[in-house]
C-alpha cells in the first residue's frame, strides 16, 4: 500500500469537488438551507391541549377527586405516574414539561384543617421554565381550581397551596430533533452518488479500465474515496453543527461516538452505492434508483419527524433501515446525551456498515466481462 | 545459448528454442507439425517482440468474440489492429492489457505473462482506452500529473504537455476542452510513465479531420522515438498512414497480416493507369487492345482504365502512347489500397463513413 497515492488522490478528490457547484451545494449549502427552512417551520409549534403527568402519592377520595376535576377541565391529556417512580429522574428521562405531585397526607391534612385551621398541604409542580406557555397555562388553571377548592373548604383560607419546583431538562424542540437527522441524510445522500458515480460513470469513462492498467491498488483506490467521503461527513457535520449553535442555540455534543458512527455511515452507503452501481449499470439510471431506495428511507428513519407520529407498521419498518439507527445513534449522543442508546444504535450502525460495504467492494466487479 | 521466440508462420503457435547467437536450426512447429528453418539472433536481446499473443480465445455464451487469433507485434513498430466496429478489436485489446479475462489462450507483455505477471509490467505500458474521458474537473496539467503520481517512474509531465501542443490549454479544465483536445489529453496521460508499450484504442474516432491528423502527428512522432504503439482502428488510411504492420481482424479472427505492401501484393488488385480526357480516346483502346492488353475500359469523358500487372508495362505503354502522339489532360497511376483489400477479403465495407 502507498500512503502517498491514498493521500493524492484524496487531494484531489477533494479539488474536483471544491470546483463542482452541484457537489458544494448537494453537500453543504442543501443540507443548510434545510435546517433554516425546516427550523423556521416548526419553531413555535404548540398543541392546544396540554400534556400533565399527576403522581398520587396520598391515593385517598380527596386525591381522586382533585384529579377528576383536572380532567374535567379537558385542557390537559393527564398521565397517572406511579407512587413509586423517581420523579426528578422520570421528568429527566421523558423530557417533560409539566408534573403534579399530590403528597402523602394530603387528605388528612385537610381533614385536620377542620379542627385546626392553620394546617396547609402544598402540591408540587415541576415546570420545564423554558416553556413558559406550558408552564403558565398549567400553572393558572391548576391555581384557580385550587382556589376553588380552598374557598369551599375554608371560606377562602389556603389550606391546598402549590409549591413550583423548576425542572432543569433541557427543552428539546423539532430542530433538536431534525439537525442530526440532517447530518445522517446529507452523509448518505454524498456516500450513495458519490460511490454510483464511481461506479458508473466512471466505468463509462474507461477511467477504471484506465486505473487497471496502473500501478495503483483497489485497496489504495478504495481507501483514497472513503477518506474523502469521511472529508465530506466531516465538513458536513460541522457545518450543520455550527448552524444549531449559531442560528438555533443548541447545545450540540460532538463525542468520539458520534465521531464513530459518522465515519460508519460513510462506509454504509457508500457500500449501498456500491451494489445499486453493480446491478443498475446506467448512471441515470442508477441515480434514479439511488433516490426510490434514499428518499422513503429518509422520511420512514425518522430524518424529519419522530417515528411516534407514524402508524405502527410503518414504526416496524423504520426499525429495519440502516438510516434509522444513524439518525437514533447521532441524536441520542449529540443532543439527548444518552450515550448508552447511542452505543446501541452505533453498534447496529456498524454492523449494516460492514455487511453492506464488504458485500459492496466484493460484488463490485472492477474488469470487465 | 540464449532462447529465442519464434511464431509458426503456418498456425501462429510461439515457440521458444535455445540455440548459440547465429545458428541455423530446422525445427518443427509443436501445433501443426509444419518445419522451418529458423536463425537464433546475433547480440541484442534475445526477444524482440514486445506482444506475443497465442491461441487467444473469448466466449461470450453462444457468442465467440475472438476466436484462436495469435500474433505478434516486434518492439518498436506501430502495430495497427484493423477492422469493423463489433470484429473483436477492444475486446482483444482489452484481454492484452488484463482488463478482461481470455477464455483460452496466452498473452506476453515485454516477456511476460499477462495472467500471472501483469503488475510487473505496469509500470511500462501506457493505455488509452476507448471512448476515455478523464476526470472532468481537474485541468489538463493536474490531470497529467494525478496520473504520473502512480507510477514509480518520473516523468516531467510539462515536456508531455509541450510535446502534444497542449501547452495553451494546459490549465484548462478537462470537461471544457473539444473532443479532439482530450483525445490528445488522453494520449498524454498513456505517456505519463514513459512507457515502451503504448496502447491506443480508436484514439481517432468521433474526431473532426484536423483533430484527426493532429492526433495521427503524435503517434508519427511516438515511433521516431521507439515506442511500440498498438493501434486499434476501423479507419483505413489510419492504418495505411501510420502502420509498420497490421492484422484485419474480422469476426472474431485474424483474416490478413503484413506490412501494407504484404497486403496490398496479396490481396490487392494490380495497380491500374488512369488516363485522364483522351482526346482520341476510342482509338487508343483499339490500337492498346490490339498490343495485347485486355484490360482497358473506357470511363467515359475520354478517360481510359489500363489494369497493369508488373511495373516494366508502364514504361511500355507510356512509349506505345508516345508513338501514337496522342493528347490528354493527365495521367497517373492508382495503387491498389487497404479499402479494396479489405472488401476483396470479406466482401463488406469497412467503415460505413460518418464524415
Amino acid at each position: 500500500m502507498n500512503i502517498k497515492i491514498v493521500w493524492m488522490d484524496f487531494i484531489y478528490s477533494v479539488k474536483g469537488w471544491y470546483r463542482s457547484r452541484g457537489g458544494m451545494f448537494w453537500s453543504l449549502a442543501f443540507p443548510v438551507i434545510l435546517i433554516l427552512l425546516f427550523g423556521a417551520i416548526f419553531s413555535g409549534v404548540g398543541s392546544s391541549k396540554y400534556t400533565i403527568y399527576i403522581q398520587d402519592q396520598d391515593q385517598t377520595e380527596m386525591s381522586k377527586a382533585l384529579n377528576a376535576t383536572l380532567n374535567a377541565t379537558k385542557l390537559f391529556n393527564i398521565n397517572i405516574v406511579k407512587t413509586d417512580v423517581n420523579v426528578t429522574s422520570f421528568i429527566k428521562e421523558k423530557n417533560i414539561k409539566g408534573l403534579i405531585v399530590i403528597p402523602k397526607g394530603f387528605e388528612q391534612t385537610i381533614k385536620n384543617s377542620f379542627v385546626n385551621p392553620s394546617s396547609q398541604v402544598n402540591l408540587s409542580f415541576y415546570s420545564d421554565p423554558s416553556d413558559q406557555t406550558t408552564t403558565q397555562v398549567i400553572r393558572s388553571v391548576v391555581s384557580s381550581i385550587l382556589q376553588e377548592m380552598n374557598k369551599n373548604l375554608s371560606q377562602g383560607k389556603t389550606i391546598i397551596g402549590i409549591s413550583e419546583i423548576s425542572t432543569i431538562t433541557e427543552n428539546f424542540n423539532f430542530i433538536d430533533f431534525f439537525l442530526p437527522g440532517m447530518i445522517g441524510f446529507t452523509i448518505m445522500q454524498g456516500a450513495i452518488y458519490g460511490s454510483i458515480e464511481r461506479n458508473t460513470k466512471y466505468r463509462k469513462d474507461g477511467i477504471l479500465r484506465k486505473l487497471l492498467t496502473t500501478p495503483i491498488t483497489r485497496t489504495e483506490w478504495i481507501l483514497a474515496k472513503m477518506l474523502f467521503m469521511m472529508f465530506l461527513a466531516a465538513l458536513t457535520t460541522a457545518l450543520i453543527t455550527i448552524i444549531g449553535i449559531l442560528v438555533f442555540g443548541m447545545t450540540v455534543n460532538i463525542t468520539p461516538l458520534v465521531i464513530i458512527i459518522l465515519i460508519a455511515t460513510s462506509f454504509l452507503f457508500s457500500g449501498m452505492g456500491m451494489l445499486i452501481g453493480r446491478f443498475v449499470k446506467e448512471e441515470e439510471t442508477a441515480d434514479t434508483a439511488a433516490g426510490a431506495i434514499s428518499f422513503p428511507m429518509m422520511f420512514l428513519a425518522g430524518t424529519f419527524f419522530p417515528l411516534e407520529q407514524m402508524p405502527q407498521f410503518l414504526q416496524t419498518i423504520a426499525h429495519i433501515l440502516p438510516l434509522y439507527y444513524v439518525n437514533e445513534g447521532l441524536r441520542n449522543s449529540m443532543i439527548y446525551m444518552n450515550q448508552t442508546e447511542s452505543l446501541i444504535n452505533g453498534a447496529v450502525v456498524i454492523i449494516f456498515a460492514a455487511v453492506f460495504f464488504i458485500s459492496g467492494v466484493l460484488l463490485t466487479k472492477w474488469k470487465e466481462d | 545459448m540464449i532462447e529465442q521466440r519464434f511464431k509458426c508462420p503456418d498456425c501462429g503457435e510461439i515457440a521458444s528454442f535455445y540455440g548459440d547467437p547465429g545458428e541455423q536450426m530446422v525445427v518443427s512447429c509443436a501445433a501443426c507439425n509444419s518445419k522451418g528453418r529458423i536463425t537464433i539472433p546475433t547480440g541484442g536481446q534475445n526477444n524482440n517482440y514486445a506482444i506475443e499473443v497465442s491461441h487467444l480465445k473469448k466466449v461470450y455464451g453462444d457468442l465467440t468474440a475472438v476466436d484462436d487469433i495469435s500474433f505478434s507485434v516486434k518492439t518498436g513498430e506501430v502495430f495497427a489492429f484493423l477492422g469493423p466496429n463489433g470484429a473483436g478489436k477492444t475486446t482483444t485489446v482489452e484481454m492484452i492489457e488484463s482488463i478482461r479475462e481470455p477464455t483460452a489462450g496466452s498473452i506476453t507483455l515485454l516477456g511476460k505473462d499477462v495472467r500471472t505477471q501483469f503488475n510487473e509490467v505496469k509500470e511500462h505500458i501506457g493505455i488509452l482506452p476507448q471512448e476515455f474521458h478523464s476526470f472532468e474537473r481537474l485541468t489538463v496539467r493536474e490531470t497529467l500529473v494525478y496520473f504520473s503520481n502512480l507510477y514509480k517512474k518520473k516523468t516531467d509531465v510539462d515536456e508531455i504537455i509541450q510535446s502534444l501542443d497542449l501547452t495553451s490549454h494546459k490549465n484548462m479544465l478537462y470537461r471544457n476542452l473539444s473532443g479532439g483536445l482530450k483525445q490528445r489529453v488522453g494520449v498524454a496521460i498513456s505517456l505519463v510513465n514513459d512507457p515502451e508499450i503504448i496502447f491506443l484504442d480508436e484514439p481517432t474516432t468521433g474526431l473532426d479531420p484536423k483533430a484527426r491528423r493532429d492526433v495521427w502527428g503524435v503517434i508519427a512522432e511516438l515511433r521516431k522515438k521507439g515506442k511500440t504503439v498498438f493501434l486499434t482502428t476501423h479507419y483505413m488510411e489510419e492504418a495505411e498512414y501510420l502502420a509498420d504492420h497490421i492484422a484485419v481482424i474480422f469476426k472474431g479472427k485474424i483474416i490478413a497480416e503484413g506490412t501494407i505492401e504484404d497486403l496490398i501484393r496479396h490481396y490487392g488488385k494490380s495497380s491500374t493507369l488512369h488516363i485522364k480526357k483522351c482526346k482520341n480516346a476510342a482509338e487508343v483502346i483499339e490500337s492498346l487492345k490490339q498490343e495485347g492488353y485486355d484490360e482497358v475500359t473506357s470511363e467515359g469523358n475520354g478517360d481510359i482504365a489500363i489494369k497493369i500487372d508488373y511495373k516494366e508495362r508502364v514504361l511500355e505503354i507510356l512509349s506505345h502512347l508516345r508513338h501514337d502522339c496522342i493528347e490528354y489532360e493527365s495521367l497517373d497511376i492508382r495503387r491498389s489500397n487497404l479499402e479494396e483489400v479489405f472488401l476483396r477479403l470479406t466482401g463488406s465495407k469497412l467503415t460505413e463513413e460518418k464524415q
